[in-house]
């Protein structure tokens, strides 16, 4: 009984560098994904182009690939020495891992937020011109609220996927709670921690969905 | 009263337009004096809804001149050169105009009263008393009043057609374009449509609608156009141009229905 406690307290407190990783990735990849979304559907062809680049990449490498690359990548590429690389209370390992996850999570939200952009149909565009809206208010005001309804059951996918994923940030040490459960695992040679770690998960997901749930049914006064 | 440029609200002279190699307007040239009902109608494909997107803005046009309530959308020289207006001046005609669509395209998320009120509110920056004022109005000559706090989607297809006239009225335009406003409506329900497009008739609205309603073009617009193949093969007084046409491709086309 209290092996299970000193694991849950282990766990709790890598937990919550699983809760940081999650909350800045989605605080960073949404906007970036947008950012990456319009690129790829700008007129402009080079702009188009290095976003469909990026969005291929990111999506047909491994995660973990690109957690080591822009973790090791500085010190291999410019011998920049990562070690007193700080902010705030955040290291470098830490840093990194936001930093990949943010790149990569960005080109699936883009691929999503595309999709939902581009089922709008022509018309509310049209509409929007010729009652005198200008293009940032028909963005924000007409097509923006709509796409969000369309799109949030894939994003749901995505913020569930990567609950799970954060899992990742283990190949960098960093000390979150997938970390912390290999590492009690081994030393109590058990698998309860791996146990505890997976109830962890679940009940973050159970808590999500029931989120995005809740959101869902807030927008479908009207389909 | 004579005819003055004032009471010209839209003048449309010599337009062409074509999507690639296909010409869909040939040289169009169409005048809607203050208060005029004009309807366009003829066959699929003849060009009328590109004409009214020209007028609209949603096209560009490849040649021609277009006014609309004194101010000039685009104009072409001598040379043949084209040149649209500034974005500024263009947002002052899309001010002047209204258009209805065949599908409505009411924006879902909003409610009737949001639809409607969304422009006078942030693009000709009435207050919102203002604008729930304008708004009320409307929904009452529209027979709405009990659905202003409604989603679109809980309307029915002439409901939803109602609030979009009430939507393109709402900012006073001083003239309003409708394509085929009842050809997405089971029969039934244009009847209220059409209706509502009576009445702002009889209050002398300046309107050009596109319409296979061949009755209700006859007995509602003062002038009718027949169109084909991107030109104006007839046009007259509506009564006169229905019962007695003089073109053969006019007769062919009013012989189907
Ligand atoms: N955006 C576009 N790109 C290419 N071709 C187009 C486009 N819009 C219209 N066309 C073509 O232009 C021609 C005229 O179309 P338009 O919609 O103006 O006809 P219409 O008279 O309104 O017909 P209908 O009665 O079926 O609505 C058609 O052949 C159509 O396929
Ligand atoms: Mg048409």
């Amino acid at each position: 009984m209290e092996l299970l406690r000193t694991t849950l307290l282990q766990l709790g407190d890598g937990f919550r560098f699983t809760l940081g990783i999650f909350a800045f990735t989605l605080l960073f990849s949404i906007p970036l994904g947008l950012l990456v979304c319009k690129g790829r559907m700008s007129k402009i062809k080079i702009v188009s182009l290095l976003c469909r680049l990026y969005i291929s990449i990111l999506r047909g490498t491994p995660l973990m690939l690109q957690l080591f690359l822009v973790y090791f990548g500085p010190y291999y590429l410019f011998k920049a020495n990562t070690a007193n690389v700080k902010i705030g209370p955040f290291d470098y390992r830490f840093i990194a891992t936001i930093i990949a996850f943010s790149l990569n999570y960005a080109a699936y939200f883009a691929e999503i937020f595309r999709g939902g952009i581009q089922s709008m149909s022509q018309g509310q565009y049209e509409a929007a011109t010729v009652l005198g809206f200008s293009r940032t208010q028909t963005y924000f005001k007409i097509i923006l609220p709509q796409v969000t309804k369309r799109v949030l059951p894939s994003v749901s996918n995505e913020v569930i996927t990567l609950v799970k994923d954060t899992s990742l940030a283990k190949v960098l040490s960093v000390a979150e709670m997938f970390t912390k459960a290999s590492a009690a695992a081994s030393s109590q040679v058990s698998v309860v921690p791996f146990i505890v770690a997976g109830a962890f998960y679940y009940f973050t997901n159970l808590l999500v969905e029931v989120i995005m749930n809740r959101i869902e049914k807030s927008m479908s006064y009207y389909s | 009263m004579s005819e003055n440029n004032n009471d010209i609200v839209l003048e449309m002279t010599n337009i062409h337009k074509s999507f690639g190699k296909l010409e869909v307007l040939k040289g169009i040239d169409l005048k809607v004096t203050r208060g005029e009902v004009v309807a366009v109608i003829g066959p699929s494909g003849g060009g009328k809804s590109t004409l009214l997107r020209c007028a609209t803005t949603l096209e560009k046009v490849d040649s021609g001149k277009i006014v609309i309530g004194g101010d000039v959308l685009c104009d072409t020289d001598e040379s043949g050169r084209l040149s649209y207006c500034n974005k500024q001046l263009e947002k002052e005609i899309r001010s002047k105009f209204g258009l209805v669509f065949q599908n409505f395209n009411l924006f879902p998320h909003f409610s009737v009263r949001r639809n409607i009120t969304e422009a006078l509110i942030h693009v000709h920056k009435k207050s919102k008393e203002e604008a729930d004022k304008i708004c009320d109005g409307l929904l009452a000559k529209m027979d709405l009043e009990a659905k202003a706090n409604e989603y679109p989607c809980n309307l029915s297809g002439g409901q939803q057609q109602r609030v979009s006239i009430a939507r393109a009225l709402a900012t006073n335009p001083e003239i309003i374009f409708f394509d085929e406003p009842t050809s997405a409506l089971d029969p039934e329900l244009t009847k209220g449509v059409l209706t509502v497009i009576k009445e702002l008739a009889k209050e002398k609205m300046t309107m050009v609608i596109v319409t296979h309603e061949m009755s209700f073009a006859r007995d509602v617009a003062d002038r009718i156009v027949f169109m084909d193949g991107g030109v104006i093969v007839e046009e007259g007084p509506a009564y006169e141009l229905v019962t007695n046409p003089k073109q053969e491709r006019t007769k062919t086309f009013l012989a189907g229905y």
